[in-house]
């Protein structure tokens, strides 16, 4: 808990080290902060060939390849609860330097991005899922509503409303909160 | 004979451009275990990884899946599958399927495809679905805990 909350907070405090953004910890397992450069691929793609030019519009998920050959999957953006495709699908088959936190564990590493710098372009936080989300579901993206977007999306309503917050149904839900 | 070498450099240039260097065949596999968060499972950003499991974090679970973190398979074994394809929708960011699933135990057929120490399934078929059976909410009560509604 304590960990989402330096992270809530975080997204509203930038850090800024040597005028560029740089990563922050999030205190997770295997944590290494990292810079470096790669290309941002379609991880379907990379594994199968099977390659639309536009490393999917959106709809899969997005790797980057190092200069020594490596996929790491891009798990986590600088956003609650959201991955990092909106994040990287503009730069599709481009090289980008990105910042952000590795996490280790249980045999897998994984890759969190927090800012992201497209070749010769400024850095950017890597948070673009938000305003996406309110374009598509008419939030204000000025406004704070946003930043809880877990809690106001439609599709996510309609399976909690079905299944409840433990999956098990509302009347299991109900035992649960007689209880809490 | 100028036909030939036309029809070659075209199978070259098409190849070239659609195939990635790396691809390669999957093996088949059949796989049982849970949907699951591979975000906070492997970070443990929440909690313990026992915690960010079943019941107790299914709400966060779909939350995850929903931003488009990617869903994964924990298999019997403790191992961790990321979830790129189900069935013929290849949509592994956000897709409605994934979903519908999270938290279930599921048995799958599919092809699984490993690279730099990740493992990667591509699900043809759901050939079993015992829904959601881990309920660790009676050990862990709900994570986050800022999850569970206000009365």
């Amino acid at each position: 808990m304590r960990k989402l909350l330096l992270i809530l907070a975080s997204v509203l405090l930038p850090v800024r080290i040597a005028g560029v953004e740089a990563a922050q910890s999030w205190n997770v397992t295997g944590e290494e902060e990292a810079r470096f450069e790669a290309k941002v691929v379609d991880i379907l793609c990379e594994l199968t060939g099977d390659c639309p030019t536009d490393c999917g519009a959106g709809r899969r998920q997005l790797g980057l390849v190092t200069d020594d050959g490596v996929l790491i999957p891009v798990t986590k953006n600088f956003a609650p609860f959201a991955g990092a495709t909106d994040e990287l699908i503009d730069f599709c088959q481009q090289r980008v330097t990105v910042d952000g936190l590795f996490t280790a564990n249980h045999g897998t590493r994984v890759f969190a991005v927090q800012f992201v710098q497209p070749a010769g372009g400024d850095w950017r936080r890597a948070n673009r899922f938000l305003d996406k989300w309110a374009e598509t579901n008419g939030v204000d993206p000025a406004g704070k509503a946003k930043n809880t977007w877990f809690r106001r999306d439609p599709r996510i309503d309609a399976i909690i409303e079905k299944d409840g917050f433990l999956g098990l149904g509302q009347e299991e839900d109900k035992k649960y909160l007689a209880d809490y | 004979m100028r036909t030939a070498k036309c029809l070659a450099s075209a199978a070259l240039v098409v190849w070239a451009l659609g195939a990635s260097p790396a691809a390669a065949a999957g093996q088949r596999i059949q796989l049982t275990g849970e949907i699951m968060d591979t975000w906070c499972y492997v970070s443990e950003i929440m909690g313990a990884s026992e915690a960010v499991l079943g019941t107790a974090h299914h709400q966060c679970a779909v939350w995850c899946a929903a931003g488009g973190v990617p869903v994964g398979l924990l298999s019997e074994a403790g191992e961790i599958f990321m979830i790129l394809k189900l069935g013929d929708e290849d949509t592994s960011n956000a897709g409605p399927r994934i979903l519908e699933i999270q938290s279930s135990r599921v048995t799958v057929d599919g092809d699984l495809y490993e690279r730099d120490g990740i493992k990667y399934l591509l699900i043809d078929e759901v050939v079993a679905n015992e829904g959601i059976v881990n309920r660790s909410h009676e050990d862990f009560g709900v994570i986050p805990a800022f999850g569970v509604p206000k009365q």
